[in-house]
């Protein structure tokens, strides 16, 4: 067993499935939609980012790629969130949460690439 | 740059042939559309038109063409309708010429030729991985060119027969092949070829003229003095010569390699059973070598017999064997229809005469034990085949196949050995490009001493054979450089020893090795490769130096495994020490102040 597997499969697994929970639900209704879980996904994102920060070899670095994208399309999506709601007052229209839902969504599939990555690279060195 | 010069010279043919058509052209459209201008038209609103430049030359543009769209803009008046005929005829026919004059210079010989050396050139230029050059593609070359495609190295191809070169460009190779129809012994082609380019890393010389390839190697190793420089010659001839030309130079004489492999397969069976393995001869697959290697000979694979030999024909080949067997203390009869070289060579039994069954009488057929037809005529060849058969059944029957045309009939014929000089020379000429380490390892194996020789050969087939199994064995030689094994490299620098062993564990389980054997590691590079610096079957505990080169035969499976372990940092250090490397910073901070937790 190898803990650096068991942790960096941990936290882009749990990226993965938090970001799915946020994504579920009807697209406008921001009802349900709960910020705190945004950010819950933004933070285990970001360290299953860290912990790949460092790995020299050829997945490693399409992994931590696809995990950058991941992050860049979360940070959007709460930056519109936080504005929306604290600077210009718009509050959560149906068009603002449709985009927020929609960022979250591109980050979603990023996170699958990575966890479908790593699950091929584990069944391929077999080890 | 040669390459910027040919396109030069194709622009300049096209400009030169094309100047006086398109002068003429000019002219007459210059003419026509003045003359379109000037001439009086039709009284429009009181007022005589005149044509505009634009409108006459729209006009003399699709009159010349004959395509017609009528009077635009204006009906004509008949002084223009005059002008006009005289026009169509004068530029049309001036349209022909100019188009006859294009096809002409299509069709000359030399602009196709600059033509095609300069699309060769840009061909050569597009290759940036290392290549080779090889001169002449005949029975050797096309044979050559197999190989090396198959080893995946590009290659470019200068040969002076054009049918040649057609045929090239009909097969179908795994990398770029360019070729070029040329006399390869004119340096400018030699140059077009790429042969200064640093990643120009052999030439070889395998056309069917002596004297060519000479000039070839000459002319090469001015050139290129990095290049190693293979040479298909009888290296009695130019061995002065040649050998004074370069330290990279090898000669490769057909019919030697032959008696080499010849007197091995008498003396030295097991030697002779590997070099065929080795090379893929067709009677010599793993499954057969082990029953041979148990004592149940194949017809195929039998060894030839010590007793009294007959030569038939005493060429080049002739020459070589008697050489060989009479060295070795065997009885040898020849026979050849040239008189008078009975005193020469010390030949202890010459009839003279064509192979008949009343010569190979003279010659004691009877109690012979081996025959070797060896004239330049493959019908002579198999004639005298068919007829010491008849004579004497149980002879062990060597005969030279010229060419490869013929291969259906020889593969009938169920000789013993077919010895095929184009054949022997691609393949010796592959195995000193792609595995050179192989020669320090056979005169290992030729060094022997004869109590342990056989012992020894013996253990090495039955590991190669264990290893390879029914498949092909693949030779590959291992650079210890920063390109070709970085992570190996890296370790090295950082003062880590790197055993040999270690690389070729399984990466999929550590306990078991890849399906490969290393045959031979030299610490030094090319010409410093000598005796002093290599080792034979390094063990597993071969501490692998950098630069050092290594020479395996295995699986080619395996072989691209062992490439990705040379290059992986954390593969290699799986199969260093068993556990995983931290790859990231966190956990490399982590397992530096909890070594217990790595793992």
């Amino acid at each position: 067993m190898n803990l650096e597997k068991v942790m960096f499969g941990f936290f882009i697994v749990l990226a993965l499935t938090l970001n799915f929970g946020f994504f579920l639900g009807e697209m406008e209704n921001p009802e349900h939609h709960n910020v705190f879980e945004l950010f819950a996904v933004v933070v285990v994102n970001f360290i299953a980012t860290g912990l790949k920060l460092g790995d020299r070899s050829h997945i490693g670095a399409v992994l931590l790629a696809t995990s950058l994208v991941a992050d860049l399309e979360l940070v959007a999506a709460s930056v519109y969130w936080a504005v929306t709601v604290h600077v210009t007052g718009t509050g959560l229209t149906s068009q603002v949460m449709a985009s927020i839902i929609s960022l979250t969504g591109g980050a979603l599939l990023a996170n699958v690439i990575s966890v479908v990555m790593l699950v091929s690279e584990t069944l391929m060195s077999r080890r | 740059m040669p390459a910027t010069l040919e396109i030069g010279r194709v622009g300049a043919i096209v400009l030169r042939q094309m100047r006086r058509p398109i002068m003429t052209l000019l002219v007459v459209y210059a003419v026509a559309v003045c003359g379109m201008t000037v001439i009086p038209g039709k009284e429009i609103d009181g007022q005589t038109y005149y044509m505009s430049l634009f409108h006459a030359f729209y006009f003399i543009t699709y009159t010349a063409t004959t395509t017609g769209f009528g009077e635009i803009p204006h009906e004509f008046s008949d002084a223009q309708r005059f002008w006009a005929i005289a026009c169509l005829y004068v530029s049309v026919i001036a349209w022909f010429y100019a188009i006859g004059a294009i096809i002409r210079l299509a069709q000359n010989p030399h602009f196709r030729l600059a033509l095609a050396e300069r699309n060769f050139a840009n061909s050569v230029e597009r290759i940036t991985e290392p290549f080779f050059v090889l001169c002449g593609f005949g029975d050797t070359g096309s044979l050559l060119a197999r190989g090396l495609s198959d080893a995946r190295i590009p290659t470019v191809i200068l040969e002076a027969d054009e049918a040649r070169i057609q045929a090239l460009t009909l097969r179908d190779y795994n990398v770029p092949m360019p070729g070029l129809c040329a006399d390869a012994s004119i340096p400018m082609h030699l140059q077009e070829a790429g042969l200064e380019r640093p990643n120009c890393k052999a030439v070889i010389a395998a056309t069917n003229n002596e004297e060519v390839n000479l000039r070839i190697s000459a002319i090469a190793s001015l050139l290129n003095s990095n290049a190693t420089i293979v040479t298909r010659s009888r290296e009695d001839v130019f061995e002065e010569t040649l050998a004074t030309l370069s330290r990279n130079l090898h000669i490769v004489d057909p019919f030697q390699v032959f008696a080499k492999g010849l007197s091995a397969a008498i003396f030295n069976p097991a030697l002779y059973m590997f070099n065929e393995w080795l090379v893929g001869a067709p009677g010599a697959t793993s499954t057969r070598l082990s029953l041979w290697l148990h004592g149940t000979l194949e017809p195929r694979l039998r060894v030839p017999p010590k007793g009294k030999w007959i030569i038939c024909g005493y060429g080049r080949m002739g020459h070589e064997a008697h050489e060989v067997l009479a060295k070795r203390g065997l009885k040898v009869a020849v026979i050849d229809p040239h008189p008078g070289r009975s005193q020469e060579d010390g030949l202890s039994q010459y009839v003279i005469g064509q192979t008949t069954a009343r010569t190979l009488r003279d010659a004691g057929i009877e109690d012979a034990v081996g025959i070797v037809a060896g004239t330049d005529d493959d019908g002579h060849n198999l004639g005298i085949l068919l007829n010491a058969r008849a004579l004497n059944p149980n002879l062990f029957v060597i005969v030279r196949q010229n060419r490869h045309a013929n291969e259906v009939a020889f593969d009938k014929a169920n000789a013993d050995i077919i010895m095929q000089p184009s054949l022997v020379t691609a393949r010796r000429i592959l195995l000193t490009l792609i595995a050179p380490l192989l020669k320090p390892f056979f005169k290992f194996l030729l060094k022997l001493p004869e109590e342990t020789k056989d012992e020894f050969m013996d253990d090495l087939l039955r590991r190669l054979i264990g290893t390879v199994g029914d498949k092909k064995p693949h030779l590959v030689t291992l650079h210890i450089t920063g390109e070709t094994s970085s992570a190996v490299v890296e370790l090295l620098e950082s003062g880590e020893t790197v055993l040999l062993g270690d690389v070729l564990r399984n990466p999929v389980d550590r306990e078991h090795y890849i399906d490969t054997v290393p045959l031979v590691v030299c610490s030094k590079s090319g010409r410093d490769c000598t005796d002093t610096a290599i080792q034979v079957l390094p063990g597993n505990d071969y501490a692998i130096k950098k630069g050092d080169q290594i020479l395996l035969c295995g699986r080619e499976k395996a072989h691209r495994l062992l490439d990705s372990t040379l290059n992986n940092e954390y593969t290699l250090h799986y199969l260093r020490t068993g556990k995983e490397k931290p790859r990231g910073y966190f956990m490399q901070w982590l397992v530096k102040h909890y070594p217990e937790l790595a793992g």
